[in-house]
């Protein structure tokens, strides 16, 4: 259903109250996920489309309101009161006329002289239309008529939280840091994060870009802040995660200790189970252990907040590789359901002549970077080259660098413009002397005898776009040349090593894992996956996601309940909102790196952290976006 | 230097300060109760409010912490700025009706203020005391607790750490509603809700200050407990 009777929504009056229900433009919610309502308060405005008590709703979303309202300056918290008590004495019919004109008067305050954006665009906005608009529904209530309340419906975000793939409570846990209290935010942190202080450091931030003070300044530097909490923490020695309140019987199974896997064991945990993890790998973290290299991701750090989760009670049997997955024999055992988190770990072919010859000096990315931390000694000899765009491109170059290799060169199909890596990843790779070159695909591994020793490529240039919007890169014909090298390491992705699950799991055209994107579940009964191993090569805090949310859904089905997926705010623009008013521009704090010059001589880690105090300073620039919508 | 526009006059302003400092520097009269000259600004009361014109618009904000910048134009006594003090100072004294700051704030600003008496002394949440005890004293006693999302705070106040407070007194000194109450007698002091023993000056014999303030101070500076024995004056 997409026609309303009355929006208000970001400030555009549509009103059909005398005609039939008209159809209105995209902007405007008329659904909740999958939820229709009768009408809808929300931070941009109000949507009615069909019988509602709009004094009512207004009511309850006053109280929402006031939840959220911090109570530090004097006029949000309490205008919201003021507004409250009149509204509650118009509905308890011992209210005025007047009393409708002190609403507004004072609403119009809040939004114009709150502190914060919560009380600018959020706290009272559709309570001001409602007002204005509906205003003959508060007058009825003056005349000495009781009204009524209904029940209502509350869900919250902010831009922040909207664009963060485990939609962690972003300017909550910013808000502690600002109030001195670093503890509390890291348990909040927590609640969706069980690796704070990696994520603090390897996120790939989509949040930050969301960020409403992008259009002021710059973005809070959340991912920063979230390490100030982990690092805090950890200063003061590292506190044990909290106990579960009680023990459940049922065991649960988990293949892989990546993020994915850990994450599911944790909530799992909490929730009372008894799980067991099985992990190839003689240690956890799965791609944040054996992917992301020292210099960017200490690895005390994943191996502290590991240990907190085995301390938990998750039995992590390490050097454990299932090879097949035997239903009957984990049944046998005990095991009630099976999450398979096992990540994307066998490298995409290149599609070139002799890759598949197994020359020596001739090795994947993801083994270069795996063999790496897990102690292989790789001698620096000679040029190295490596194919591809993406981090795991930059994680080799750079830390080819570390290891002593003089010479080192990227080549990339496309341009700078298309390349996935992220662009600070791209700027320190080049500060620290990596070399790029452009447009250029490889088309034969050349070897001397059984040793790589090059490569033969061709240039490129670019075409049409294609399904991902970027321009396909073509070869130029006859363009070809040779690239010398002592080492190649193709690194342009990866996929699932699926072969343990032999022909019994589903799986997509990807060579992915195929799932119910809500619950979780495979066609295997009781067999759930999530993480790199369904969504390809993607990033730690999806893959966090996904075990949150299976320890949810896993949950549910062992209790036998139907699983309620979280609200979702699909198809609604969190970040529009109506005046802004004032703020004053102030660029975010600034932390160190290492020179480029000292960066290549270890693999020492190159941001520095913030201080409490700046971190205190940098949470004080959040703007506490958090939207509100309350329904009926 | 930076060229302001305040009230229609033209005024220089270093860069740095915030709109406040320099109506304060040019006698032009703003109302504060959460700020203090020597702290951060907080921005928590809003009845410092004046108008800004940003975008070719004048919009509304808070004195005590925006900076002014080059060419700034800002008007501090327009109906628009006079109101909303007002208003703010209205809902302050709607909340806190019995504490006398407030009721004396919201009478300068013509606020109707309502009968009774002004026996109160609430805590109206302008986090001096907080600040100071961050900035200043450095012990972090006294956090500011607030709600949002998730958090399950009935109302928002003060968090006292006992464990972490000196007993200085500072906070008792910078609140503007007598809600942070210090009481001394004989050889202690009580503030919040934790009683402190005094020290007793070595040549006076005055109780100057608590035992574990000293020890504070000597653990910060490295001087020994043995020389903190003697009182300010005594000296
Ligand atoms: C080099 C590199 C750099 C990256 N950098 C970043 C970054 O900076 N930021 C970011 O957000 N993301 C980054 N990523 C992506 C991120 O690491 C992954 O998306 C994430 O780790 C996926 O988590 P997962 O739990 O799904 O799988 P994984 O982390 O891959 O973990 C899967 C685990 O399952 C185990 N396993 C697999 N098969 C079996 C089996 N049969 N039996 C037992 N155990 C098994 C594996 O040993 C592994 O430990 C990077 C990836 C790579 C490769
Ligand atoms: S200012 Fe704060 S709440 Fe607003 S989007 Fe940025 S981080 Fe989120
Ligand atoms: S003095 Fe500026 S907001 Fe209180």
């Amino acid at each position: 259903m997409s026609a309303v009777s009355f929006s208000s929504w970001n400030g555009k009056i549509i009103d059909n109250r005398t005609g039939k229900a008209a159809r209105v433009d995209a902007g405007v919610p008329t659904m909740l996920g999958d939820k229709s309502f009768t009408a809808l308060m929300g931070w941009n405005g109000l949507v009615v489309s069909g019988a509602a008590n709009i004094p009512s709703l207004a009511l309850g979303y006053l109280r929402e309101a006031r939840k959220l309202s911090c109570g530090e300056c004097s006029v949000c918290s309490i205008g919201i009161d003021r507004i409250a008590a009149l509204l509650e004495g118009l509905i308890a019919g011992r209210g005025k006329k007047q009393d409708v004109a002190e609403i507004e008067r004072v609403a119009r305050g809040v939004m114009e002289l709150s502190k914060c954006n919560f009380g600018r665009a959020s706290a009272v906005t559709p309570v001001l239309d409602a007002v204005r608009y509906y205003k003959d529904d508060f007058l009825a209530l003056a005349t000495g008529k009781k009204g009524t309340t209904s029940p209502y419906k509350t869900a919250v975000t902010a831009p922040c939280i909207e664009a963060c793939p485990a939609r962690l409570d972003i300017p909550g846990y910013i808000e502690l840091i600002r109030n001195n209290k670093f503890d509390e935010s890291l348990d909040l942190i927590r609640k969706r994060c069980i690796l704070p202080g990696v994520i603090g450091r390897a996120c790939t931030h989509p949040c930050e870009e969301a960020c409403i003070r992008n259009g002021i300044d710059q973005t809070l530097a959340i991912r920063l802040l979230k390490r100030a909490a982990a690092d805090n923490d950890l200063a003061s020695g590292g506190g044990a995660l909290k106990k579960p309140t009680a023990e459940r019987p049922e065991k649960v199974a988990i293949v892989g200790a990546g993020p994915a896997g850990l994450a599911a064991a944790y909530h799992l945990r909490r929730m009372g189970y008894q799980v067991t993890i099985f992990e190839a790998f003689p240690k956890g973290g799965g791609m944040a252990a054996v992917g992301i290299p020292d210099y960017r991701l200490p690895k005390n750090i994943l191996e502290h907040e590991t240990r907190l989760i085995r301390e938990l009670g998750a039995d992590i049997q390490y050097n454990r590789k299932i090879t097949k997955l035997d239903m009957d024999e984990l049944t046998a055992q005990g095991f009630k359901a099976v999450f398979l988190g096992v990540g994307a770990h066998e490298g995409t072919r290149m599609g070139c002549k002799g890759e598949d010859a197994g020359y020596e000096g001739f090795v994947d990315g993801a083994v270069f970077l795996r063999d790496l931390a897990l102690g292989k000694p790789v001698e620096p000899k000679g040029k190295v080259v490596i194919v591809g765009g993406g981090n795991v491109a930059m994680d080799c170059a750079r830390s080819c660098l570390r290891l002593g290799f003089k010479d080192v060169e990227i080549l990339y199909r496309r341009t700078r413009k298309e390349m996935p890596a992220r662009a600070e990843e791209i700027d320190e790779a080049l500060e620290e002397g990596v070399k790029i070159r452009y447009l250029v695909a490889p088309v034969s591994v050349l070897a001397d005898g059984n040793r790589v020793k090059g490569l033969e490529c061709i240039r490129m240039k670019l075409g049409e776009p294609d399904s991902s919007g970027r321009r396909r890169p073509v070869p130029v014909k006859g363009s070809e040349f040779k690239v010398k090298a002592d080492m190649v390491i193709p690194a342009i992705g990866q996929k699932p090593e699926l072969g343990f699950a032999g022909d019994v799991l589903q799986v997509t055209g990807w060579g992915t894992i195929e799932v119910n994107p809500e619950t979780l579940r495979t066609n295997l009964e009781g067999v759930f996956a999530g993480g790199d191993c369904v969504s390809g090569p993607a990033t730690l805090i999806e893959a966090l996601d996904a075990g949150n949310r299976v320890a949810r859904s896993i949950d549910a089905y062992l209790q036998g309940r139907t699983f309620e997926p979280e609200m979702s705010f699909k198809g609604i623009d969190v970040k529009a909102q109506r005046a802004l008013g004032h703020v004053d521009a102030c660029p975010q704090e600034k932390v160190s790196l290492l020179e480029p010059k000292e960066r290549v001589k270890s693999f020492a880690e190159v941001e520095a952290p913030y201080s409490d105090a700046t971190a205190m300073k940098e949470a004080n620039r959040c703007l506490r976006c958090y939207r509100l919508v309350v329904w009926e | 230097m930076l060229n302001v526009t305040i009230d229609g006059k033209k005024l220089e302003a270093k860069d740095g300060e915030t709109i406040l400092q320099v109506c304060q520097a040019n006698h032009v009269r703003i109302p504060t109760l959460c700020f203090h000259k020597d702290l951060t600004p907080f921005g928590a009361c809003r009845l410092c409010v004046v108008e800004v014109k940003t975008d070719g618009k004048w919009q509304l904000a808070s004195s005590c912490d925006t900076l002014v910048r080059n060419k700034m134009e800002v008007r501090t006594n327009t109906d628009r700025v006079k109101e909303s003090r007002k208003l703010a100072a209205e809902l302050l004294c709607y909340k806190y009706p019995s504490t006398k700051a407030v009721r004396d704030m919201a009478e300068s600003l013509g606020v109707e203020v309502p009968e009774g008496k002004a026996d109160g002394s609430d805590c109206i949440l302008c986090g001096l005391c907080t600040r100071t005890c961050h900035e200043i004293v450095g012990v972090d006693a006294l956090k500011f607790l607030d709600r949002g999302l998730g958090r399950s705070v009935s109302e928002p106040r003060i968090e006292y750490i006992a464990d972490a407070c000196i007993g200085c007194g500072s906070c008792a000194y910078v609140c503007p509603t007598g809600f942070v109450k210090m009481e001394a007698s004989g050889d202690r002091r009580v503030i919040w809700d934790k009683s402190f023993k005094m020290t007793a000056c070595d040549k006076c014999g005055r109780y100057f200050a608590p035992e574990e303030q000293l020890k504070w101070i000597s653990r910060k500076t490295g001087v020994p407990m043995s020389k903190l024995t003697v009182c300010t004056s005594c000296r």
